[in-house]
């Protein structure tokens, strides 16, 4: 019982930063209809971000922990921008391929500069948040383990706030169900886009540290398999839907650690991709999705 | 290359050329040569899926990697057994490596029905990640598959490819991939691609035309696989990874999408250039990425792609 | 009576909660050539899509020839003998207008996809019986002088002509139009209405015409069902609809009792 509970511990904290990383390409997937394969390496770069702030900052305490994160989560804020204006936006009318194929490009764009920038061996990355093993009723977990999940949460609750109570959040649902009404009810789609790009990229940012936090060392390749897990995560919650990729994200994470447990550890990361595939041929619509019909 | 049956006998000129002249190529240049035939196996064959079809897909380093262990699995435990004493270099070997070859190609083509399934209900994006999705769990299932190496790999295949055998391959793949889409009936490749909806009310199976697309492109794919073990010599699974699949990617969109000189040309140039990069090798990949995305941006039809519709063939 | 070649027996399609087809009983007989019209909305494509097998019925029937076609995907349906054209035209961005008719020669192609590699005589005749059928069919249609251009870049009309005769390569005894007349100039729908009598006549064809333009309607059918909100509400010769009652509201509210196709 102790190894569950230890587990099930594990495995939210995993499942929460999937969730973050959810997000983004689920709240991108809404407005734009294409995976942006480079939302994995903006979770890289944010971790990074947070490796190179870590000495400015006073890290090692909360708020220490809390401006790293921060500042990492603005990094990756401007990066998404930046990519969505420079790579995406010229391609608006182009067929879905074409954009699917240069956000592959931007990702492997950010995973090549940054093995010449950042350097290809693993660093270790440094403690920001004050680290401290906690023992509760039998169980032992790491004080980072309880930050990420307290910041997971109130990201998500923030998310939700925002886009359900602010004008600019009503106007990304808007442009999420129907861009083309949204642009005749006076809603400038770019301005909803790049909205969504930063936020999403904030999140991955947040989840870059946060990750970075649990998993000592990172690498400019860190994103590619997270990422990865992270998109199966948003369509086994229904892609386009919040809540989706929040319940899709700690659902994964769990799977994986329970799997990681078993005697079938090896197998771990080939889970993700075989519930996708259920997923897919059984319920595309995903857990919280609705499916489409095709207009003839 | 007009007619398809007038390539074929052209590279039948080729590969025999090469293969006598084989002795006095600096062998530095043979196995660019090799590794170039190789090249255009994988992105012609991933053409048929990707550009004729329509299909986007992911994994073709998968089914690369099916082929090149089930190929390095027949030499390697039934070679011994079935050459015995026969010299090296003689017919027995090249008779046991073309069987290898097309076990490793049929086992790939399996592979490929067992995708392509899923691939009837999948469009765009989400097939893209399914193929993806299983390549990566080919991968994860070899590392764990301990008689054929495990993540360690398979070590001692024999150095049976020669460049005839590659250009024997990549004439074979062009044929085929030619002769196919040239045909009435391939032309419902383009048409599935082209419209689902239109193409079976014109009386086409979409469901069976990327079945039989993603099936025939794998067993290239798979063949592919069995040269390039038995020219390394050593695969391991992590060999035949996403960024493996995303380099035959940027070779057929490079070449631009169902244009099949354009991607020959695509794999040749994307080749050769990484070896006259070589003195920057660390901003490979970087030039690559951007070229990609340039691409993308400046000419999304490919860089090779000039041509207006072709006429078809009066026959 | 015969058996009638196209049975649809309280066919019913739904999309959620919405019944796009109600319960619609229609009868083919051999050699018709049948309208369906119907306000905007009416479920007239929805119809023709669920007798195509795009949609596949809530309840109710759909035979063609005594055989149930339910569960049938669309190119079973073509093969049963089933063509169709679409409102808003559907054809191959890549290929060319002859390459249009010959992809939907394959039906009857006799050489097996296979024998491309091997290229035998057999395979040669299969190739050319292709090409030749759909040369035919150009030339009967006009369209032979576009032969190796891009359907794309036909004009509209021919485009519309073109779906036809790609329907027509399946070698159908049944063909559904729906809307040809969409977009075309006055010209051009008097042209379209010939065209239709002669597809008709020349093709031993089975007609089942979706339209708006009440011209073409009245001009080509010999028999006429309307739908509205999805549930046939009247069906007759032309002379009968034209003054159906029920058929005036459905088409311009309850006020309107005047005749809608007078002129």
């Amino acid at each position: 019982m102790t190894e569950f509970l230890q587990q099930l511990v594990n495995g939210l904290s995993l499942g929460a930063i999937y969730a973050l990383i959810a997000l983004g390409y689920t709240m991108v997937y809404g407005v734009l209809r294409f995976i942006n394969f480079a939302h994995s390496d903006v979770f890289m770069v944010g971790a990074f971000a947070g490796l190179y702030l870590a000495p400015l900052a006073h890290a090692g305490s909360i708020l220490g922990g809390l401006l790293v994160t921060g500042g990492a989560m603005l990094a990756a804020s401007l990066l998404g921008v930046a990519i969505e204006r420079l790579a995406y936006r010229p391609l608006r009318h182009a067929p879905t391929l074409n954009v699917l194929i240069t956000a592959i490009g931007v990702s492997c764009l950010l995973q090549s500069a940054g093995q010449l920038v950042f350097g290809a061996a693993p660093r270790s990355f440094p403690v920001i948040f004050p680290a401290r093993a906690l023992s509760v009723g039998g169980l032992d977990f790491s004080s980072n383990q309880v930050v990420v999940l307290v910041f997971a949460a109130a990201l998500v609750v923030g998310l939700r706030l925002i886009v359900f109570h602010t004008r600019m959040g009503a106007a990304l649902r808007a442009v999420s169900q129907n861009p083309r009404a949204a642009r005749l009810m006076g809603i400038d789609n770019d301005v909803v886009i790049r909205f969504t790009f930063a936020l999403g990229s904030a999140l991955a940012g947040a989840g870059g540290v946060l990750y970075a936090v649990n998993y000592p060392t990172i690498d400019p390749l860190m994103g590619v398999l997270p990422g990865l897990k992270a998109f199966v995560a948003a369509i086994l919650g229904g892609i386009g839907s919040i809540p989706g990729a929040a319940l899709g994200g700690l659902l994964l994470g769990l799977v994986e650690t329970f799997v990681g447990g078993s005697e079938y550890s090896t197998y771990k990361d080939a889970i993700a991709f075989a519930l996708l595939i259920l997923f897919l041929l059984f319920r595309p619509a995903g857990l919280l999705g609705k499916s489409r019909i095709e207009k003839v | 290359m007009r007619h398809p049956v007038f390539g074929l006998l052209l590279a039948l000129i080729l590969g025999g050329t090469l293969s006598a002249l084989s002795d006095r190529i600096d062998p530095y240049h043979l196995d660019v040569l090799i590794g170039v035939g190789i090249n255009v196996v994988l992105a012609v064959s991933l053409n048929l899926v990707a550009g004729h079809t329509g299909q986007f897909s992911l994994g073709h380093a998968g089914f690369m990697a099916v082929g090149a262990y089930a190929a390095a699995a027949v030499t390697i435990f039934l070679g011994p057994r079935l050459l015995g004493d026969d010299p090296p270099g003689g017919l027995a070997e090249n008779t046991l490596f073309g069987g290898a070859l097309l076990a490793g190609g049929l086992a790939a083509a399996l592979a490929g029905l067992l995708v392509g399934i899923p691939s009837l209900r999948l469009r765009g994006d989400y097939l893209a990640l399914v193929t993806l999705g299983f390549g990566e769990i080919i991968r994860v299932l070899l590392q764990n598959f301990e008689p054929l190496g495990g993540a360690l790999g398979l070590n001692g295949i024999p150095a049976y490819t020669t460049v005839a055998w590659v250009v024997a391959a990549g004439a074979a793949t062009v044929f085929t991939v030619g002769c196919l889409v040239r045909s009435s009936y391939g032309l419902g490749f383009l048409a599935v691609r082209d419209d689902e909806i239109a193409a079976s009310a014109a009386g086409l199976d979409p469901a069976r035309y990327k079945v039989v697309a993603f099936t025939v492109g794998a067993f290239f794919a798979g063949i592919a696989g069995g040269l390039f073990g038995h020219f390394k010599m050593t695969i391991t699974p992590s060999g035949f990874d996403f960024s493996r699949s995303i380099e035959i990617v940027v070779m057929v969109i490079l070449g631009g999408l169902g244009n099949t000189i354009g991607v020959i040309l695509a794999a040749v140039l994307l080749t050769l250039l990484p070896e006259f990069l070589r003195p920057v090798a660390e901003y490979r990949l970087v030039l690559y990425s951007l070229l990609l995305i340039g691409l993308m941006l400046a000419r999304p039809q490919g860089l090779f792609s000039f041509r207006t519709p072709r006429p078809a063939p009066r026959s | 009576m015969s058996t009638p070649l196209l049975q649809l027996s309280q066919a019913t399609v739904r999309f959620g909660g919405l019944t796009a087809v109600d319960a619609l009983d229609l009868t083919l007989g051999e050699r018709e050539l049948v309208g369906l019209i119907g306000p905007n909305g009416a479920g007239k494509t929805t119809a023709f899509n669920l007798i195509t097998g795009l949609y596949p019925p809530a309840s109710g029937s759909v035979t063609f020839a005594g055989r149930p076609l339910a569960g049938l995907p669309p190119h079973r349906i073509v093969a049963a003998g089933i063509a169709r054209t679409f409102q808003n035209i559907r054809l191959f961005g890549s290929l060319s207008v002859l390459d249009h008719v010959r992809v939907a020669g394959n039906l009857h192609r006799t050489a097996a996809p296979w024998q491309a590699l091997v290229r035998l005589s057999s395979f040669r005749e299969s190739e050319a019986a292709v090409t030749r059928r759909a040369e035919e069919l150009l030339a009967l249609f006009n369209l032979e002088r576009f032969r190796d251009i891009p359907a794309r870049s036909l004009p509209y009309g021919e485009q519309r002509r073109l779906e036809i005769v790609r329907a027509l390569a399946t070698r159908p005894r049944l063909l559904l139009l729906d809307e040809p007349a969409a977009g075309l100039n006055p010209q051009e729908k008097i042209e379209l209405v010939a065209l239709i009598q002669r597809v008709h006549r020349e093709f031993d064809l089975t007609i089942l015409l979706v339209e708006h333009s009440m011209k073409v309607v009245m001009g080509v059918c010999q028999r006429i069902a309307v739908l509205d909100h999805g549930k046939k509400i009247a069906e007759g010769p032309p002379a009968a609809i034209r003054r159906d009652p029920a058929v005036i509201e459905a088409y311009l509210g309850p006020d309107h009792a005047t005749a809608l196709f007078h002129h």
